[in-house]
């Protein structure tokens, strides 16, 4: 016997939908949501934009530059006339720390960005032919790992760089070592990643299908692996701008006259006790900047995971409907 | 076991081989101590140069394949490294450096390895408590400082203390003292000297641990199995000690691998602020000297220390993993 007014799934959720008003939401809409709900993420990005605004057009507010020697103030403090005080050389801290500032956010995001995406290429690559390819793909990788950043960057930055150095400046020469030896730990994690997504059954069923390799990484792994490259997007662009401040800091990497805030910190650590400014003013910024792109990372973390526990008012309210 | 890591060591000898000529191609074509000669006072002729040089191995005439044969067949054969161009043996140098960069980190990396991970999973267990925003968000601190900018900052605290106390408690340089009475003495001197670097490294690295080890168990402590262990009647902690924290550990342990090179390079940043002449400052002062014999033993160093951190993690992951066999 056949109950005609059996009451079918589909209906009673469409009902159920049209009853409490619900909306399909998009998936940018909801990590967009999801990301702005997290207030020391959105600080973050905040702190990141007004700091990459300074760098561009902080230099329009001061009538000094990089260049020009102050014969009259020499190693003063702040002041009116010169913000953040003066170098030993006479020269407007505050000029130095806004071209700084735009070198190391440069070296920042070129070397983030472009890593990435190389080690995604890479590590998608590995994971999807396997076998032979990824067993040599891995060796070259471990390799490179071997090869330690340091020596590189000193023979290229330094004497060794020859004509390279005098055509090139330096921090074009350091984005390039930087970027060489920057993406194979990421590269190393897309792999494995990728390899666990691939033994999944709809990838499989995907290749039983026939439908061409290409698709499948676009459509299949990467939207998988994408909240893991957001990170390393940010995670690259710290790592590359303490990698610079580090290397300059110790006297390799970018050299006066360009400068960076690494080459500020660095220059100024001998007197810290007597011009406390130089050293101290530009700490400062690059502590703003690597500290508003770790806090985006917690926002972003959460705002792409699929398993997040960050959930707005609808959650709030169903919570206290059903209390 | 014994035969998969004597199959994974000989795949690291030809890495490391490989890492190794690269590097010494590399150092021969770039580096030309010739030119620093020519600063010499008074100013040695061109054949004076190139015959001091020749005596020493160096010689600059040669091409870069002829040298390279001929100092792969040193090593080879002789075990020989050659020689700087201030005309010390390599090999006798390198042994002395080696000595005072492992004691400078031995202690440092052992620290740091279990006060991230205790602090880590501590922390993991109390998510989102006081305790837990104190010790995470101090680890981002660490993240967000350059090594080397914290080293000098532990180096300005410790110079405070010394001011404020008005006497030299700490050493912010340096070994030792010369001339020191054997026994207590030393010792006092010893521990002065190492309590800065020591703490300044470790102060400095558990922070990565902390957050990997934080963010591992929390994936975990929901797991089904371990809601079984609960079922079945085992306390919390007890069900995070015996079943989720094992798993957790699999990806930290495989992270020393990488963490172990990480250290040997900050550890350059370290020998270099608080003067330890190991064999990472050595790295960059022979890149200054254009010493092609030193450059090349550093790197092969460097690519040693890899390959044993590497084997080291695959060993860490069979200890913890039950799932991975290895025959």
């Amino acid at each position: 016997m056949t109950n005609l007014n059996a009451v079918d799934g589909a209906s009673l959720a469409e009902e159920a939908r049209i009853e409490h008003n619900d909306v399909v939401i998009g998936k940018a809409t909801i990590i967009l949501r999801r990301f702005v709900r997290n207030k020391a993420a959105v600080a973050g990005l905040v702190i990141f934009l007004a700091l990459t605004a300074f760098s561009l057009v902080g230099g329009l507010f001061t009538s000094w530059d990089k260049a020009t020697i102050d014969p009259l103030f020499i190693a003063e403090p702040p002041s009116s006339v010169h913000w953040l005080g003066t170098t030993q050389a006479g020269i407007d801290l505050y000029a130095q720390v806004v071209e700084g500032t735009r070198v190391s956010i440069l070296i920042g995001l070129v070397v983030g960005l472009l890593s990435v995406l190389i080690a995604a290429v890479y590590g998608c690559t590995m994971a999807y032919y396997g076998g032979r390819v990824d067993k040599i793909m891995l060796f070259v990788l471990e390799a490179l790992i071997m090869m330690p950043a340091l020596l590189v960057v000193a023979v290229a930055t330094g004497s060794g760089g020859g004509s390279l150095r005098r055509d090139a400046p330096s921090w074009l020469l350091l984005v390039v070592v930087l970027l060489v030896f920057s993406w194979m730990g990421t590269a190393r994690l897309i792999r494995s990643l990728a390899m666990s997504v691939m033994q999944r059954d709809f990838v499989k069923a995907a290749r039983y299908m026939g439908i061409p390799p290409r698709r499948i990484v676009w459509r299949h792994l990467v939207p998988n692996i994408g909240s893991l490259l957001v990170l390393d997007v940010t995670r690259g662009v710290t790592a590359a701008i303490l990698a610079e401040v580090a290397f300059s800091f110790i006297g390799i990497g970018i050299r006066l006259p360009d400068v960076s805030l690494g080459v500020l910190i660095g220059q100024s650590t001998a007197q810290v006790s007597t011009f406390p400014w130089m050293f101290w003013s530009p700490l400062i910024v690059m502590l703003l900047l690597t500290g508003s792109l770790a806090m985006m990372n917690d926002g972003l973390r959460d705002a792409f995971d699929p398993h997040s526990s960050s959930v707005g008012k609808a959650k709030r309210s169903q919570k206290a409907r059903a209390a | 076991m014994l035969k998969y890591l004597l199959k994974r060591s000989g795949i690291y000898v030809v890495m490391i081989f490989l890492t190794t000529s690269a590097g010494y191609l590399l150092a021969v074509s770039a580096l030309k101590p010739a030119l620093l000669e020519q600063e010499r006072v008074p100013r040695p002729t061109p054949e004076q140069v190139a015959n001091s040089f020749r005596l020493l191995g160096l010689d600059p005439n040669k091409n870069t394949w002829e040298r390279y044969a001929e100092w792969l067949g040193a090593v080879v054969t002789r075990w020989d490294w050659g020689r700087s161009p201030n005309g010390a043996f390599i090999n006798a140098e390198f042994g002395e450096r080696v000595w005072v960069s492992t004691r400078l980190f031995l202690a440092s990396i052992i620290l740091t390895l279990f006060i991230g991970v205790a602090l880590g999973v501590y922390s993991a267990a109390r998510q989102y408590k006081f305790p837990d925003r104190v010790i995470t968000s101090y680890s981002y601190l660490a993240y967000i400082l350059p090594a080397p900018v914290a080293y000098f900052l532990v180096q300005l605290g410790a110079i405070t203390i010394n001011e404020a106390a008005g006497k030299r408690i700490f050493f912010v340089t340096g070994i030792s003292t010369p001339g020191v009475d054997a026994g207590w003495a030393q010792f006092v001197d010893l521990v002065a000297h190492y309590a800065v670097p020591t703490f300044a490294i470790t102060v400095l690295g558990w922070g990565t641990y902390q957050i990997a080890q934080r963010q591992y168990l929390l994936d975990n402590v929901n797991a089904d199995f371990v809601r079984t262990a609960r079922a079945k009647g085992l306390t919390r902690n007890q069900a995070i000690s015996r079943h989720a924290l094992r798993v957790s550990f699999i990806p930290v342990a495989q992270s020393i691998a990488f963490t172990v090179p990480a250290i040997f390079a900050g550890g350059f940043f370290a020998e270099k602020i608080f003067a330890w002449h190991g064999v990472g400052s050595w790295s960059i002062d022979s890149i200054a000297l254009q010493d092609v014999n030193a450059a090349t033993a550093t790197l092969a160093y460097g690519s040693l220390i890899f390959a044993i951190g590497a084997i080291l993690a695959d060993f860490a992951t069979t200890l913890v993993d039950p799932r991975v066999r290895v025959a």
